[in-house]
C-alpha cells in the first residue's frame, strides 16, 4: 500500500500543498493507488518547495553562506593559514594587528585569528553534538510518551516539567564545574538540561498525529507500536524537529559561551570563543581591541546566522505559513 | 477561579519538591559531604567520618533530603562552610540588589518594548521597523556580557557618561538605588537583552489586533489615531506581555548572574559565581533551587494574571 508518512507537510495540505501538484502531474488522475513513480513525486514536490521557500528567503540564503564560511574558517582556514597554538611565546604578547599576525596576540602570545579558528572549531562542535544529542534523546522520549499515554504519559511529562523548571544556565554551571573539560563531555552536559524541549513538541506532535487516519490504518493493517514510532511519527513529526535543532545550535553555542566567559569552559589549551572572552573587561580597559570585538563579533555572527537559518525553515517547512 | 488558583498552587508545590529533588540529587552525587571543604583534603579518614556523623553527612541520602527540604520550609538553607555563614543569611543580604537589578532591568524593558512594539507594527515594513527588527534580531543572538562589554567601551571607556564597574562601596540595596549612575550600564545591558524578545512579540501581537474588527470600528466612529493607539491597541497588545514577563524569570536569573560578574555587582548572581569556584555546594543547591521556585512562581503568577487581564481566557 501506499505510505503516506512520507511526505511530511504536505499531508496536512492535499489541497494546497504537494498533493495539488501531484494530481496535475499524473498522468492517469489515480486516487489512493498512485503508481510508485508518482508517489516519489509526491514526496520530492513537497521537499521541493520547502527547499524553494527557503532560498526565496533572502535572510535565510545570507545565514547558510555565514554558516558554511565559519565552517570553512574553523576548519580549513588552520590548514591555510596555520599558526602555533601550543606554545606560549611571552616575549610576543599582546601584540597589536599587523605584520605576521593579521589580528594581534592575545595574552599568552597566541596568533588571534589562528586561536578564533580553534575557538570556532569548539563553538559549532559543541554547538552541533549538544543539539544532535538533545534532538535524539528527546525525539525518542517524547515519541514514547505521547504513543504510550495515560499515566507514563503524565509522569514522564510531569519529569519534563520539573527539569525545564531548573534555570537552565544554573544547572548546567554547576555541572560544568566538575564535568566540562572536552567538546564531548560539555555537549553532554548541555544537552543532558537541552533535550526538554524537543521531548514537549514531538510529544505535542505524536498526540495529535496518532488520531489521524494513517496511524489508524496502520494499526489496523498490523503494525506494532516500534513501527509506527518509526515509520510514521516521527519522520511526520520531522519539521518541527528540524526547526528546533537551529535553535538548539545557537543556544548551545551561546550556553557554551557563557560556560567559557565564566571561566568554567573547555579545558585549557583547548579554547572556545567564551573562553577568549574572559578577561575581556582587562582587555578593552587595556585597549586591546583586537582581543575582544573580532571573537565576539564571529561569535554574534554564528548565533545569528544559525537563528535567521531556523527562522526561515520554519517559514518553509509550515504549510501553513507557506505563501504559494 | 480560586479553585483554579488552588489546584495550580498544589501543582506548583509538587513541581518545586521535583526541583529540589532532581536538584539536590545531582549535586549530591558531585559532592556527597562538604567535609573535606572544612577539614582539608588530607584529613583522616577517621577525623571526616567523625564529621560527616557529627552533622549528619552519614545517613542516608533519602533522610538527609527530606531533612533538607523540611530546613527549606522553614526557610533554612542550608550553612555555607566555606563563608562561614548559613546560606539564609547570605541571600538576606544579596537579594535586595539582585532584586533592584532584575526589576529595574525589567521595568525600563517594557517601557522600551511596549512602544518600539507598537510604533513597528503601525509604520510596518518601513525602514524603521526593518532596523528595529534587525537591532532586535541582532541583540537576541548577542551574549549578554558581550553587549555587556560593547557599552562599557562606548559609554565608559570613549564618552566616560558611566563607570564601567559597578564600585565595591555599594554594599546595601539602598546604595544601589541611591546611585542610579553607577548601576545605568548594568540595568541598561539587562534591558535590552529582554527588550530584544519583548518587541518582537508587541510587534506581532500588535499586528494581529491592528487587523482586527474593533480597531476598524474605533477608527470608523472617528477616533483619533492616537485615541485608537493609546486607549484600544494599547491595552489589548500588551496582553501576552503578561505572560512573556512571568516566563522571563530565568532569563533574568541568568542574565544577572552574567552582568554582575561583568559589572563586580554585588548580588546573588556574584555569590553563586564565587561559590562556583569554591565548589561552595550548599550556596549552588540554594540558588539553583531558588531559581527553579522563582520560575514556577513566574509561570504561576502569569497564568493567573492573564485570566485577570483578558476575560477570553476562560479556566475550569
Amino acid at each position: 500500500m501506499t505510505d503516506p508518512t512520507r511526505p511530511i507537510v504536505e499531508g496536512e495540505a492535499a489541497p494546497v500543498g504537494g498533493g495539488f501538484g501531484v494530481a496535475l502531474d499524473l498522468p492517469s488522475g489515480h486516487d489512493g493507488a498512485a503508481p510508485e513513480g508518482g508517489e516519489v513525486q509526491a514526496i520530492q514536490s513537497g521537499w521541493r518547495l520547502a527547499v524553494r521557500e527557503y532560498f526565496d528567503n533572502r535572510l535565510a540564503v545570507i545565514g547558510l553562506v555565514v554558516l558554511i564560511f565559519f565552517v570553512l574558517f574553523s576548519f580549513v582556514g588552520p590548514i591555510i593559514h596555520p599558526t602555533n597554538q601550543t606554545l606560549t611565546e611571552p616575549l610576543s604578547t599582546d601584540l597589536a594587528p599587523g605584520g605576521a599576525h593579521l589580528l594581534g596576540t592575545d595574552g599568552n602570545g597566541f596568533d588571534e585569528l589562528g586561536r578564533i579558528m580553534k575557538g570556532g572549531q569548539a563553538a559549532l562542535e559543541v554547538g552541533f553534538l549538544a543539539a544532535l544529542i538533545a534532538t535524539i534523546v528527546g525525539t525518542l522520549y517524547g515519541a514514547i510518551a505521547g504513543l504510550v499515554g495515560g499515566v507514563v504519559d503524565g509522569i514522564m511529562m510531569r519529569f519534563v516539567d520539573v527539569l525545564l523548571s531548573i534555570p537552565y544556565l544554573l544547572i548546567v554551571l554547576v555541572l560544568a564545574t566538575k564535568y566540562s573539560s572536552n567538546v564531548l563531555n560539555i555537549s553532554v552536559v548541555l544537552a543532558a538540561f537541552s533535550w526538554l524541549v524537543p521531548a514537549r513538541l514531538v510529544r505535542g506532535e505524536v498526540l495529535s498525529l496518532r488520531v489521524r487516519d494513517f496511524v489508524h490504518a496502520c494499526r489496523v493493517m498490523g503494525g506494532g507500536s516500534t513501527r509506527i514510532v518509526y515509520r510514521h511519527l516521527i519522520p511526520n513529526a520531522l519539521s518541527v524537529v528540524i526547526v528546533n535543532i537551529t535553535f538548539l545550535i545557537a543556544d548551545s553555542i551561546l550556553a557554551l559561551s557563557y560556560l567559557g566567559f565564566l571561566g568554567f569552559g573547555l579545558q585549557y589549551p583547548a579554547t572556545s570563543w567564551g573562553d577568549m572572552l574572559g578577561n575581556a573587561q582587562q582587555n578593552v580597559s587595556a585597549g586591546y581591541w583586537w582581543l575582544v570585538y573580532p571573537v565576539g563579533g564571529c561569535l554574534v555572527a554564528v548565533v545569528l546566522a544559525v537563528n535567521l537559518i531556523g527562522d526561515a525553515l520554519r517559514d518553509a517547512l509550515d504549510v501553513r505559513l507557506r505563501r504559494r | 477561579m480560586i479553585g483554579y488558583i488552588i489546584r495550580r498552587l498544589i501543582v506548583a508545590f509538587i513541581v518545586t519538591i521535583g526541583i529540589t529533588a532532581v536538584t539536590f540529587a545531582l549535586l549530591h552525587l558531585m559532592s556527597p559531604s562538604p567535609v573535606y571543604a572544612v577539614l582539608g583534603n588530607k584529613s583522616q579518614p577517621a577525623a571526616v567520618a567523625a564529621w560527616n556523623k557529627a552533622h549528619g553527612y552519614d545517613r542516608p541520602e533519602y533522610e538527609q533530603f527530606l531533612s533538607y527540604l523540611w530546613g527549606i520550609l522553614r526557610l533554612n538553607f542550608g550553612y555555607s562552610y566555606k563563608l562561614s555563614q548559613s546560606v539564609s543569611a547570605l541571600f538576606q543580604e544579596n537579594l535586595g540588589r539582585s532584586a533592584y537589578l532584575s526589576g529595574a532591568a525589567l521595568v525600563l524593558s517594557i517601557i522600551i518594548a511596549v512602544p518600539l512594539g507598537i510604533a513597528q507594527a503601525v509604520k510596518r515594513n518601513t525602514v524603521g521597523d526593518y532596523t528595529a527588527t534587525t537591532l532586535n534580531f541582532v541583540l537576541y543572538s548577542m551574549p549578554s556580557f558581550f553587549l555587556g562589554l560593547i557599552l562599557i567601551q562606548f559609554f565608559a571607556l570613549d564618552l566616560h557618561i558611566f563607570p564601567p564597574g559597578v564600585s565595591d562601596t555599594i554594599t546595601t540595596t539602598w546604595g544601589a538605588i541611591t546611585h542610579p549612575r553607577q548601576l545605568f550600564l548594568p540595568v541598561i545591558t539587562l534591558a535590552l537583552i529582554n527588550v530584544a524578545s519583548f518587541s518582537r512579540y508587541m510587534r506581532s501581537s500588535a499586528l494581529d489586533n491592528l487587523a482586527q474588527d474593533y480597531i476598524r470600528l474605533a477608527r470608523a466612529k472617528g477616533l483619533s489615531e492616537r485615541a485608537v493607539l493609546f486607549r484600544h491597541l494599547l491595552r489589548n497588545a500588551s496582553l501576552p506581555l503578561i505572560t512573556l514577563i512571568g516566563l522571563s524569570v530565568p532569563t533574568l536569573v541568568a542574565g544577572n548572574l552574567l552582568i554582575e560578574v561583568l559589572f563586580n555587582y554585588q548580588g546573588v548572581g556574584l555569590l553563586f559565581f564565587t561559590a562556583l569556584g569554591n565548589a561552595d555546594y550548599n550556596i549552588l543547591l540554594a540558588y539553583t533551587i531558588l531559581g527553579g521556585i522563582l520560575t514556577v512562581l513566574g509561570n504561576l503568577l502569569a497564568d493567573v494574571a492573564i485570566t485577570v487581564a483578558d476575560p477570553r481566557v476562560r479556566l475550569r
